[in-house]
């Protein structure tokens, strides 16, 4: 699904030029899990937002889905993203303003899809994500894992083929963390590709592969068992 | 999409109330002020639209050019020139004639000085649109003692009962019949009556009659086919006019120029002036004055929502994560921003609603009772929406072009180039209210100092009683002077046809200058009695002043003032002293010169003047009154006026109001300039105190951190207050030279005028730093004084 090579990005500021990736180079099949571990400053983040066709790079390719993508401009990558990939954040990156439902129909709302079409698709997900009683609810009235369930709600209600994961239990109690883990487990079973940044083994121990990255770099590949 | 938009929209307003409320509050004034003027002005530039005829109808106007005296424009012409005009010209259709006139009317027991009254053609009502009620205008209306009366009219001396046919006292000795009602002349008609007297009446009355082509009267209109070039009918008039000069035109030399004003422009024609005339000039300024003021709210709205980027971000990126395009989220900001004018629009509707009558005071004139009307409130929203598009664009564009990588991360840094782009927006409003504020401090001093100049003549405590040159008062004044003396409190009392601040008729005189010759001159004239002079405190430069010791005094004696001595070429007055002059075709000679006086308002210099001492042009009578106890004083006066002059109306008035009532308009401009002053510092404000609130919220960790190694309070807002008091200070150097060079230009408007002195701008200026500076301490006071543990931990 995912082929890249020779990635690399320099982040420039007046006097300071530093390399987040160097000349990097992966694949992710369809179907895997796979975690993506480092020390901070190691260019996981990066990484993660070219995948996600959040940013693009200096230079190298990036295919995806046997399409080149590394120099689609930023309508081309919106478009490509909103209908292939949901986002999964530390910090959950809900909207304030709107509502649980609100917030997971919004995806749906960008992708063009009818008002009683998303109302069923809502409403299946926040019920698979055990969160239905929930839906009138703004954000800052749930708790943190309640609402990374909604955030994973938002990311999955498109049916993308792939989710980035930053960090999605960083800003939980374990618990909590376990109960997101156990969902991401789920999705991929169930056939989603997932990539996911993380600090903890234990999280990364979900997975089926784990990518070591330093100063740009990959390390260490470790296939679980 | 729509409605997502909206509902986001509504809530994102609701949750930050005070960001909102700065905003839509700012706007809904901006908007307020704009519109009021907009109805105002759209009121001016409707005058006489309502006529069906206005592209047709010409006012035909002479300027008479005489050997040796400047020529004189005037928007009058000859009386007969309409008909003659109708007779030589097949294309000219119709004409009218109007002209002023004022009349003591009565039907039995209701008696009233009216002063809008004309006499003028039945064809006046087919030229312009004046709907008749009752009666009918072709039947009767040619007939001498005749009259047209207006509804209001009808109402006041008939009541209910139909007054066609019945008869009204003119002067009480006309009885004239009305033939017909007629609508209420519209209030942006230029000109406005209550009744007309038939022209007829005008010929009996003035037998001089239409054949005498030496008198120009009133003011005539013709009309014109449609879509004919008036132009080439004016290329005609110089052969017309030279057809009607008459025997005593061709001997003086004296030649006729006529023109035709378009009834469009005649309004506006400050030129030639009118009965009633509108100023373009003020149009501009206030049209200015309230772009100006919507700009100010614009940008507050601008910096606001730019300020408030680094919130959205994270916004943005979330949307753009999910999906978002960005033109969706250019889509949602401007319908955010669209919102915003929206119900500052509401708001605005119920401000304009309320506030119409105050500005009507303000304004000194009544333009539009109420703003429901000529669909101005859609114009309104038409505008609304257009300022929350175009002030929604700039945001809009610069909150959808973040990227998501960096605002999703918290990374996000406040952009140098919008904090550069606020600055200068600030600059703007603050060099623009800076610009208004000079421009209230130098029209208040002006003011200030036209009503302080001493005006050579004595002012106060000066009760003038307007008799209308009634003949049979003229005939007793003596005897009524007398009586009127008995009553305790009154001074003195003398008679005059004018009186400073009142207006006065001028003259075609001729006088000996200093080479000998006769020298003709257009002065302005005064006629008074012999108590005239020492009752108004007036000086003497040289020679004497009237006396009834000398029997000739009333008819050969006059007295001139200094600037007349000064034109004929003397510069020491006394030397005018004993010179012949010639006025109204009797010969006399200059008995006095007296200092100058105001006899006009200091807007005007002090012109040539003569003083005659004929009893017959006397129109006023003058009562100086002691200052202790005025209300009883007129009292007693009006009851003695009542015994001793049956016949007429005690109509008085205090002589320093109607002087100082000639500066109505400046006092009128000087409030509005200084109520829009007002509101422009005030929306800046409101767009300062919320920058500064968004900027000390970004800098919490900053201070928390200066504070714990050590800086004070003061040292805290100071800093904080340097940032927003350095561009209240660049402002003020823009704003001055514009200001100086705006008001320099208004100032050249009055003869008697103020220097702009330095502390004009010092006082704007600090005027603008301390307002500036107590909005924005506020807001650096309480950052400073928060604990700097907190603001730490907030990180």
């Amino acid at each position: 699904m995912i082929k890249i090579s020779n990635l690399e990005k320099f982040y420039r500021t007046e006097e300071v030029e530093t390399i987040a990736l160097n000349k990097l180079s992966m694949e992710v099949a369809t179907g895997e899990f796979v975690a993506i571990m480092g020390p901070s400053g190691c260019g996981k983040s990066t990484l993660l937002n070219i995948l996600g066709m959040l940013d693009d790079p200096d230079a190298g390719s990036y295919v995806f889905n046997e399409i080149e993508v590394a120099h689609f401009n930023e309508r081309k990558r919106a478009d490509l993203r909103k209908h292939n990939i949901g986002f999964v954040f530390q910090s959950f990156n809900l909207i304030d303003e709107l509502t649980v439902f609100e917030n997971v129909e919004l995806p749906l709302i960008y992708t063009g899809v009818a008002a009683s079409e998303r109302v069923k698709r809502v409403e299946e997900v926040l019920d698979k994500m055990q969160i239905m009683h929930r839906r009138n609810h703004y954000p800052q009235q749930l708790s943190g894992g309640q609402q990374q369930r909604v955030a994973i709600a938002r990311a999955v209600v498109n049916k993308p083929k792939l989710i980035l994961a930053d960090e999605p239990t960083g800003n939980l109690d374990s618990s909590n963390g376990n109960d997101v883990m156990e969902l991401l487990t789920d999705l991929n079973e169930q056939g989603t590709t997932i990539i996911m940044v993380t600090h903890s083994e234990h999280d990364a121990r979900y997975s089926h592969r784990i990518i070591r990255l330093l100063d740009g770099q990959t390390v260490m590949e470790n296939i679980m068992v | 999409m729509i409605r997502n938009y909206f509902k986001i929209a509504y809530r994102s307003l609701w949750r930050h109330k005070g960001y909102s409320m700065i905003n839509i509050i700012g706007l809904a004034i901006g908007l307020t002020a704009c519109f009021l003027i907009y109805i105002n002005i759209k009121f001016e530039l409707s005058y006489d639209t309502f006529n069906e005829k206005i592209d047709q109808i010409y006012r035909v106007a002479v300027d008479v050019k005489r050997p040796n005296i400047p020529v004189i424009t005037t928007s009058s012409a000859f009386e007969q020139i309409g008909p003659s005009l109708q007779q030589d010209y097949p294309q000219v259709k119709e004409s009218a004639r109007i002209s002023g006139a004022r009349f003591l009317v009565q039907n039995g027991a209701v008696k009233f000085q009216e002063e809008n009254a004309v006499y003028t053609d039945p064809s006046l009502f087919s030229v312009f649109t004046f709907p008749v009620i009752k009666g009918d205008i072709k039947k009767g209306f040619e007939a001498p003692f005749t009259v047209v009366i207006t509804q209001s009219m009808e109402k006041k001396y008939f009541g209910d009962s139909d007054p066609i046919g019945k008869t009204l006292t003119l002067d009480s000795k006309y009885p004239v019949t009305v033939t017909a009602v007629i609508k209420d002349i519209p209030t942006n008609s230029h000109f406005k009556f209550d009744i007309a007297v038939s022209y007829a009446t005008s010929l009996k009355l003035f037998p001089s009659g239409p054949a005498n082509w030496a008198r120009i009267r009133g003011y005539t209109y013709i009309v014109l086919p449609k879509g004919y070039d008036f132009k080439s009918l004016e290329t005609q008039l110089p052969a017309f006019a030279n057809r009607h000069y008459t025997e005593a035109d061709r001997k003086e030399g004296t030649n006729y120029d006529y023109h035709l004003i378009p009834l469009k422009d005649v309004y506006m024609d400050t030129v030639r002036g009118g009965p009633e005339w509108g100023d373009l000039h003020n149009i501009r300024i206030f049209s200015a004055i309230a772009l100006f003021i919507l700009l100010i709210a614009c940008i507050n709205f601008i910096n606001l929502t730019t300020a408030r980027a680094t919130e959205r971000a994270k916004e943005v990126g979330i949307r753009k994560v999910i999906g978002a395009a960005r033109k969706q989220l250019i889509g949602q900001f401007l319908s955010e921003s669209v919102i915003i004018c929206l119900i500052a629009f509401l708001l605005a509707i119920l401000l304009s609603n309320s506030l119409l009558p105050l500005y009507n005071q303000v304004s000194g004139k009544v333009t539009n009772t109420t703003i429901f009307t000529h669909a101005y409130v859609f114009h309104l929203f038409i505008l609304s929406c257009f300022i929350g598009f175009i002030a929604g664009l700039y945001p809009a564009f610069v909150l959808s072009g973040y990227k998501p990588a960096t605002t999703l991360k918290g990374k996000f840094s406040k952009s140098g180039k919008g904090a550069l782009l606020r600055r200068s927006l600030v600059v703007v409003q603050f060099s623009i209210s800076i610009v208004l504020i000079v421009g209230t401090i130098v029209v208040y001093t002006q003011l200030n100092y036209m009503r302080s100049q001493p005006l050579g003549f004595q002012k106060d405590q000066m009760l003038t009683i307007d008799f209308f040159s009634d003949t049979a008062v003229q005939r007793r004044l003596p005897v009524i002077k007398q009586e009127l003396k008995k009553i305790p409190n009154v001074i003195s009392a003398a008679a005059s046809r004018s009186l400073p601040g009142f207006g006065n008729g001028n003259s075609e005189t001729e006088m000996e200058n200093k080479a000998g010759n006769m020298q003709q001159m257009l002065i302005d004239a005064y006629y008074v009695d012999s108590d005239f002079i020492p009752q108004f405190e007036m000086k003497l430069a040289a020679g004497r002043i009237f006396s009834k010791a000398f029997g000739t005094d009333t008819s050969r004696a006059f007295l001139i003032n200094e600037a007349a001595a000064k034109s004929l070429g003397f510069t020491a007055p006394a030397d005018a002293v004993g010179r012949k002059i010639k006025q109204w075709g009797q010969n006399g000679k200059i008995i006095g010169v007296l200092k100058d006086f105001h006899f006009q308002s200091l807007q005007e210099p002090v012109n040539p003047l003569s003083i005659s001492n004929d009893p017959d042009f006397n129109k006023v009578l003058t009562l100086k009154i002691g200052s202790k106890n005025i209300p009883a004083t007129i009292a007693a006066i009006q009851k003695r006026w009542k015994s001793l002059v049956t016949e007429r109306p005690f109509n008085y008035r205090f002589v320093d109001e109607a002087f100082n009532a000639q500066y109505a308009a400046q006092v009128n401009f000087g409030n509005l300039v200084m109520y829009f002053a007002v509101l422009a510092i005030l929306i800046s404000c409101m767009g300062l105190f919320g920058l500064a609130s968004y900027s000390t919220i970004q800098r919490t960790r900053e201070i928390g951190i200066r504070k714990v190694f050590g800086a004070s309070v003061t040292e805290i807002v100071n800093m904080l207050s340097a940032e927003f008091l350095k561009l209240v200070m660049l402002s003020s150097l823009i704003a001055f030279p514009l200001a100086w060079f705006a008001m320099n230009k208004w100032l050249q408007n009055f003869a008697y005028r103020i220097e702009i002195t330095w502390w004009i701008f010092a006082l704007a200026g600090t005027a603008a730093l301390v307002i500036a500076f107590a909005t924005v301490s506020f807001q650096a006071i309480k950052a400073a004084l928060a604990n700097p543990v907190e603001s730490l931990r907030s990180e």
